[in-house]
């Protein structure tokens, strides 16, 4: 047999082992664990306490919540065409506001408070699909001006005040431990991350994501439903965040209408540290569970070392700026 | 004493890792003449080109320019050296206009600025060679983004005109033109070649290789096999070297196709009749179970978007479409499969190949809408993806390989192989062909033969002649959004689908 078979690789590495090493090395996701145990030993050393099991457990329950949002956020991305949602900081907020003021401290309220926050940010993110898809609006200006609209619409609702509580049982979820003496929260992360790997590797919708991420016009020539598809994402993507908003309410006890601003720019960072490129069509949600960690640790050491929230803001900025340079530069056009 | 070439290349190698890419190229180019390189695809001639025009440094051999051993550093050493090269994959900037693109490579400049009169100049001196072929919507300050393809193809070869080098490089020039465009781009190469310049030209075309070529020299596996003088061979000779030793040329047409009589008491699979839409005008025909209907013309006169129509990709204003007598109206392709239509465009790079995915991703799609799945079995999907791709003689190393990692020709095979796992009623072939190589052309009429011989309705839109004249039943020419003439049995002839075609074109 003389047939030849092409792999395309190109490395023209002499060393195999070397290669293969090389290639792992280039994973996003080993290079964010690799990262998490470097950030951990260094928070270690600043401040001696820092990777103990119980300071672990309070990171980890705070990277679940990022982790949530994030994954709505992975999903619109991962579905191409500039896909990112700007308004999931405004949902989380909108869900909080109006769990708490639903449950209002009482246990029997946390499941009509989790449905009602779910349809709120489901409908908003339906609305983003919508617009970007039948108003060919571009995501970046759809999403921000949805945002724009929710935070009226809290101004409106509360003015600001904190307002609404958690209902007990809601708060020892997500802080305190549940099974095994791991909090209820981290269950539901993984629960979180098992939906997303079924649906991203074991569905056909999930096939289609992909695809369309990485050709849409191949995609839709081969009889995927573009449009239910993109509008899917969004809405799947607000109640991801809506989902975030019921835990952070339980979290901190109370919530007010600026509660969930802080996730805008992580939720994208942790997605594209994760190795999902902001072109979309690649990647998947394990490695943004890796970068929500490591963005929470990384957050965490700067408060260790005594930054304020405005300095934390330039280093997360400045952050996705630099991932952009190694992973984030999407595919040259195509005449 | 012969002159001495103008550009010699001996025993050129260059690997990719394991890969061999290029074993021993050899080529020698003489001034004033139109060198023609070919070769199955991945058998080397672009890397080859690509070596000339310095965007890939050999292994080992040698470049001797004007007699001189050299070393070409890259692209910007290979532009100071006089060598220009027209890429196969276009590299315009799509936002810019025409006469931007057609002046990038030496932007003409009035101190820092770029001087947009001389731009113009300069752009409009190469438009003129191809005025009154460019088509609608062409004018120098045209974005490059908004034209067709045939348009963009042009206005690459403008790009690499301008560059006024003594070596000119055309990788796959024509794939995109019509008749008319590939004329006028010949008589200019004729005028370059009396100016004493020389012209490197890849086509997959024979006619074209035959028409405008003075040497053939042929690659087969990285080698290079023979230089023949054009004058002094025929098609079969040079198939022949590619194939290499104990292949023989294939048969012709008439042993193919049997005349197909059309029985009127059998259902059409497919009937079109008064169909008008953007580009085409009161199109009717039937195609019988079985019976391959081949669309002819110049590029461009309408037949991609009737297929397109069809598949429910394009807007149909006026007419009526029946897939075995039923009336249907696709309103969008997930429709038009659902239906039992396949549609196979030429452009795989946009309608085609999901880039980067798992080749299993790229032959599965249109299998999990027609059955309905919601639910993935990678392992179940595998077993009924293999025979598809094993009729089309793929050449892949695992179902999780990322499809771009293929030749252009595997990649197309790969996304044919999607409408094959389960079988359509009516095949759509938009140009499938286009930029694949012989080896996999043979296979993929064989295939498509007895495709129809299992009773499906075939449409087959080619820009090459001959593919029409072997592998349709009847050939219903095109010409300005209307069928113009159709031809069936004996009428099939080159001349008719010429003179069809130029008919008061």
């Amino acid at each position: 047999m003389s047939e030849v078979t092409r792999t395309g690789t190109e490395t023209g590495n002499a060393n195999p082992t070397l290669g293969r090493a090389l290639a792992l090395i280039r994973q996003p996701i080993v290079v964010a664990l690799v990262l998490i145990v470097i950030l951990l030993a260094l928070g270690e050393t600043l401040s001696p306490g820092f990777a103990s099991g119980q300071q672990i457990m309070r990171l980890l329950i705070v990277a679940a919540l990022l982790g949530i949002v994030a994954a709505g956020q992975n999903l619109v991305i991962l579905g191409g065409r500039e896909g990112i949602d700007l308004s999931v900081g405004g949902v989380v907020s909108l869900a909080a506001v109006l769990a708490g003021n639903v449950m209002n401290g009482a246990d029997i309220g946390i499941i009509p408070a989790l449905l009602v926050a779910l349809a709120v940010g489901g409908f908003f993110g339906a609305c983003n699909g919508i617009g970007v898809t039948l108003l060919r609006i571009p995501p970046l200006v759809m999403t921000l001006g949805m945002l724009g609209v929710m935070q009226g619409l809290l101004v409106v609702i509360r003015n600001g005040i904190p307002s609404g509580s958690a209902a007990p049982l809601l708060s020892t979820f997500v802080s305190k431990p549940f099974l095994f003496g791991i909090p209820g929260i981290l269950w539901l992360w993984v629960a979180v991350g098992l939906l997303m790997a079924f649906m991203l590797r074991r569905t056909v919708f999930g096939y289609r994501v992909y695809a369309v991420g990485s050709n849409e016009q191949a995609a839709y020539m081969a009889g995927a439903p573009v449009k239910r598809i993109r509008v899917a994402l969004f809405t799947l993507s607000g109640m991801f965040a809506a989902l975030t908003g019921v835990c952070l309410l339980g979290y901190s006890g109370t919530s007010f209408s600026g509660v969930g601003e802080q996730y805008m720019l992580p939720s994208i960072i942790a997605v594209v540290l994760g190795g999902t490129p902001l072109s979309g069509g690649k990647g998947g949600y394990t490695g943004t569970m890796a970068g929500a960690v490591l963005l929470v640790i990384l957050q965490s050491i700067l408060v260790t070392i005594n930054i304020d929230e405005s300095g934390r803001q330039m280093v997360f900025g400045a952050t996705l700026l630099v991932l952009m340079l190694f992973y984030g530069r999407g595919r040259t056009m195509r005449g | 004493m012969t002159a001495m070439p103008k550009l010699q290349l001996n025993g050129v190698r260059k690997s990719y890792g394991a890969t061999k890419a290029l074993r021993h190229g050899d080529l020698s180019l003489d001034a004033g003449e139109v060198h023609v390189l070919i070769g199955s695809n991945g058998s080397g001639k672009s890397t080859l080109c690509k070596i000339v025009a310095g965007s890939v440094r050999p292994d080992g051999g040698e470049v001797i320019l004007d007699g001189q051993p050299v070393e070409i550093g890259g692209p910007q050493d290979a532009k100071a050296k006089s060598i220009g090269i027209f890429y196969q994959e276009l590299s315009l900037a799509a936002h810019r206009t025409v006469e931007e693109n057609i002046c990038l490579p030496s932007l003409p400049l009035s101190g820092p600025f770029a001087d947009r009169r001389a731009i113009t100049e300069r752009a409009s001196r190469y438009l003129k060679l191809f005025e009154g072929v460019t088509g609608e919507g062409f004018a120098l300050d045209t974005p490059v983004g908004h034209l067709r393809e045939d348009q963009r193809q042009l206005v690459e070869i403008m790009k690499t005109l301008a560059t006024e080098a003594a070596i000119l490089i055309f990788d796959e020039p024509t794939s995109s033109l019509d008749r008319s465009q590939v004329e006028r781009f010949f008589a200019v190469l004729k005028q370059l070649k009396t100016e004493g310049r020389s012209v490197v030209f890849i086509s997959h075309r024979m006619d074209e290789i035959f028409e405008i070529g003075d040497r053939v020299t042929v690659i087969r596996d990285g080698e290079t096999v023979g230089t023949l003088k054009i004058g002094d061979t025929d098609q079969a000779k040079v198939i022949a070297l590619m194939v290499g030793e104990g292949a023989t040329p294939r048969s012709g047409a008439e042993a193919k196709n049997p005349a197909t009589t059309i029985r009127s008491d059998i259902t059409p699979r497919l009937s079109v009749s008064g169909l008008s839409g953007k580009g085409f005008r009161d199109i009717g025909f039937d195609v019988a179970p079985g019976e391959i209907v081949g669309f002819g013309g110049l590029h461009g006169q309408g037949q991609s978007s009737v297929l397109r129509a069809l598949f429910g990709a394009a807007e149909v204003a006026a007419g009526s479409i029946a897939l075995n007598g039923n009336s249907v109206t696709p309103a969008d392709p997930r429709a038009a499969i659902r239906l039992g239509f396949a549609y196979v465009s030429g452009d795989r790079g946009r309608d085609g190949v999901i880039r980067g995915r798992s080749i299993l991703e790229n032959v599965t799609p249109v299998h999990l809408l027609r059955a309905g799945q919601r639910l993935l079995d990678p392992a179940d999907l595998k077993q009924k993806a293999r025979p598809a791709l094993e009729a089309l003689k793929t050449v892949f190393a695992g179902y999780d390989q990322p499809v771009t990692a293929l030749s252009g020709g595997n990649q197309q095979k790969i996304v044919i192989a999607r409408w094959l796992v389960d079988a359509p009623q009516v095949l759509l072939l938009d140009d499938p062909t286009k930029g694949i190589d012989l080896g996999a052309k043979a296979d993929l009429f064989a295939l498509i033969r007895k495709l129809a011989e299992d009773g499906l309705g075939i449409v087959l839109y080619s820009s090459e002649d001959n593919e029409l004249l072997q592998n349709a039943d009847r050939i219903l020419v095109f010409n300005g959004g209307r069928i113009a003439r159709e031809l069936a049995g004996d009428e099939r002839t080159p001349y008719n689908l010429y003179h069809a075609a130029y008919e008061a074109a």
